[in-house]
């Protein structure tokens, strides 16, 4: 035996041992693509065999072992083609087609009583390379369609046919170009082990394959389950995880359907966002939640009439499916769908099976991730509502402490020598304390009210210039100059005037304290995109840097602040920021160039613009004004 | 109690003008601090006999003008006043001789420094 006859029989028992395999593995699925990949093996399997047996009893060259092979051989393009149908679906006429080419063939042979012609030739020639450059093209294309294994899948059944065509063509130049013959022969005979290699490994994928294929796609959704746990959004770490759950299938889809007990329901998330609920019944995965255990329909518009319109659009012709379950909880339902049966493999149900219980865990720990910062979230408000109390107590007890104090003293004075007169200082005392007070209490009252949001209620269309100049007004009527510099044109915001008013008031009155003696607040109005914003400048003390953020949350007073004056709660800027807040506005604090503060509001201008009230200027004055459609959201 | 001098540190110039008022109609000799720097000045001028100690002060608190008294060997003692409501804690932790929580009235105040100034 010759090393070309050696790695020839090599060869052909390589194929027929794949045949064998492909053959038991069709007995046992019994699926109409399990039994045509076993058609596409068995048709060169059995002309291998055929063609050995053969020369074993010297009938080699006889017609009608030529005959035979012939047809044998070209039981595979006819195979190919429905698999092609199996994988990807092809069109009516293509397998009427593919059958007919496939007859014809075989009648012209055994009319040929197995003499191959030029013209029996050709058309052989001719179907294989047809078939298989179709074959080649639909399944490069639905590869790149598809996601992880079967995609491989895909790919690998996509080079087979392409190696398929050069191996026929090999076969029959082989025949054709005597001196070259047996090398050709050998050359087109490996090429179609590697085809069918191919065939084998996308068509019927073995085990380890299988595992070797899909193992990075379970491995990243089995790491992005456990990431997913701490993530807020709930409909977004559904979204990803069914993305996951598909890609780790190579299938078209994936859906995971969350269980409300009490209402009976299952709802979905929408790719578009939001959720969509359905009876828990419904549907293929309702079955396999109220029935409590996996659910394949290899025709899911034909397994459940009543929603095959929406199986159909979801592309889902085969879906499987397994209730989510932990510790007796139904939690949930998860499926995977496919266009076509083929794509899922024989391990599929046992993997749907890991990824519920892995969703299962991965939603138990959400749900357990949630109660603990609903927990916190309720620890932390009574913790600042116990802070605000304490805090608000100790800044009413000192005022308290000398009001009460300077009574005694006047009580036990008036006792001792009534003839004395009241001391002036003592009572003045009294009244500015207590007039103190009042406002403490007013303010904290203030700031509850903004923490329960009703604070601003009747927001209109008012110009923000406007505001800014009654301000000034009001204040030039006790004395105190204000520098204001406004555009020409309105900027109209909806606001709830009296609350920016005391915005207003309350930054021009911190200038005026923190800021040098006899000093005037500077206040300036501009407009950048699509906002109101309004400066209050002072060259005073400032802030410090590592405070700035800082001020405006509640009682927090700047640690400069007592060195100047201090009577305040530390709940000011806190109502600024919250009065803003409610506007859709912002506020910021700036150092101002030299030294000082600058407080930086922005309130969104109204999106047409109008003027309010009777001032209304000539509409040729009123410079367009670029609206943002993105609010900035505060820092 | 005449003679003895007592004084008082509180940022708030109401709550100093207060206490100075009802110490002394009771006869006490009174000197105010509006800080704890301002305190330790006065200290060193004329060492009082009993000291009213605010907690929280801007420039330099009770906790470390207590601490910088004791560092120069003064053992004059404290009573603390404060609206806070770790009063007593507080007290503890500048081992003051008694504290009063604000809003304490005139009979507080007097039982306090008597107290302190029998120690």
């Amino acid at each position: 035996m010759t090393a070309l006859e050696l790695i020839s029989l090599i060869n052909q028992v390589l194929f027929i041992g794949l045949f064998v395999v492909v053959l038991w593995h069709a007995l046992r699925r019994r699926t109409r693509a399990s039994w045509n990949t076993a058609l596409l093996l068995g048709g060169v399997a059995v002309a291998v065999a055929l063609s050995r047996v053969a020369a074993w009893v010297g009938l080699d060259g006889a017609p009608a072992v030529t005959a035979l092979t012939l047809i044998l051989l070209s039981a595979v393009p006819f195979a190919m083609l429905r698999l092609v149908d199996d994988f990807s679906g092809s069109p009516r006429w293509v397998q009427i087609a593919g059958a007919v080419a496939f007859l014809a063939l075989g009648m012209l042979t055994v009319a040929g009583m197995g003499e191959v012609t030029a013209p029996l030739a050709v058309a052989t020639i001719g179907f294989f390379a047809a078939v298989g450059g179709y074959a080649a093209v639909v399944f490069a294309l639905e590869s790149r369609r598809a996601h992880g294994i079967t995609r491989r899948r895909m790919t690998a059944v996509a080079l087979g046919a392409a190696v398929f065509i050069a191996a026929i063509v090999g076969l029959f130049l082989g025949v054709l170009v005597e001196p070259l013959g047996p090398i050709v022969a050998l050359i087109a005979q490996l090429l179609a082990l590697v085809a069918v290699l191919a065939f084998f490994l996308g068509f019927a994928p073995p085990a380890w394959v299988r595992r070797a294929w899909r193992e990075p796609d379970l491995r990243r959704f089995l790491e992005r389950s456990v990431h997913l746990a701490g993530v807020a959004d709930e409909h977004a770490a559904i979204t990803e995880l069914e993305r996951a759950a598909a890609a780790a299938f190579g299938a078209t889809g994936a859906s995971i359907g969350l269980a409300d007990a009490d209402r009976r329901i299952i709802r979905y998330a929408l790719p578009a966002g939001g959720w969509s609920e359905f009876a828990d019944d419904v549907y293929i995965a309702g079955r396999a939640f109220t029935q409590q255990r996996r659910v394949v329909a290899h025709d899911a518009p034909e397994a459940d009439p009543d929603h095959a319109l929406a199986y159909e659009e979801a592309g889902a012709r085969t879906v499987i499916g397994a209730p989510i379950t932990t510790d007796d909880r139904r939690i949930g339902v998860l499926t995977v769908y496919a266009e076509r049966a083929p794509i899922f493999v024989e391990d599929d149900l046992w993997l749907l099976e890991l990824l519920a219980s892995q969703t299962g865990l991965l939603l138990e720990a959400r749900t357990l991730t949630a109660h603990a910062s609903e927990l916190r979230a309720r620890e932390d408000a009574t913790r600042l509502k116990e802070e605000f109390l304490s805090a608000a107590a100790h800044d009413l007890r000192t005022p308290l402490t000398v009001v009460l104090g300077q009574a005694e003293l006047m009580e036990r004075r008036a006792i001792r020598s009534p003839e004395r007169p009241v001391d002036p200082a003592g009572l003045a005392r009294i009244v500015r304390e207590a007039r103190r007070l009042r406002d403490l209490v007013a303010e904290l009252l203030d700031a509850q009210r903004l923490e329960d949001g009703r604070a601003v209620l009747d927001r209109s269309a008012a110009d923000v210039c406007e505001v800014v100049s009654a301000i000034r007004d009001r204040h030039a009527g006790n004395g105190v100059e204000i520098s204001v510099r406004c555009p020409v044109e309105p900027l109209v915001s909806a606001i709830d005037r009296p609350r920016i008013e005391q915005v207003l008031d309350n930054l021009v009155e911190n200038a005026l304290k923190y800021g040098p003696a006899g000093g005037a607040p500077e206040v300036a109005v501009a407009h950048p995109d699509g906002y109101a914003r309004i400066s209050v400048v002072d060259h005073g003390v400032g802030i410090p840097e590592a405070e700035r953020e800082r001020i405006f949350e509640r009682f927090y007073r700047a640690s400069n602040a007592h060195d100047v004056t201090d009577t305040g709660l530390g709940l000011g800027l806190y109502i600024c920021r919250r009065i803003v807040e409610e506007h859709d506005g912002r506020i910021r604090h700036d150092e101002t160039p030299g030294g000082g503060s600058t407080f930086v509001i922005d309130l969104p201008l109204e999106p047409s613009v109008e003027t309010a009230g009777e001032a209304t200027p000539d509409p040729g004055l009123t410079l367009p004004h670029r609206i943002s459609g993105e609010r900035v959201a505060d820092a | 109690m005449p003679d003895l001098r007592v004084l008082v540190v509180d940022d708030e110039v109401g709550i100093r003008a207060t206490v100075s008022a009802m110490l002394e109609i009771e006869g006490y000799a009174v000197a105010e601090a509006a800080n704890g720097a301002d305190a330790l000045a006065a200290l060193e001028n004329d060492p009082p006999d009993v000291i009213l100690l605010d907690m929280r002060m801007p420039v330099l608190d009770g906790w470390a003008f207590a601490a910088e008294m004791r560092r120069r060997n003064h053992a004059i003692p404290i009573v603390v006043m404060t609206a806070a409501r770790d009063a007593a804690r507080w007290a503890g932790e500048v081992a003051a001789t008694a504290f009063i929580a604000k809003p304490f009235g005139y009979d507080d105040l007097i039982a306090a420094v008597e107290q302190a100034s029998l120690t």
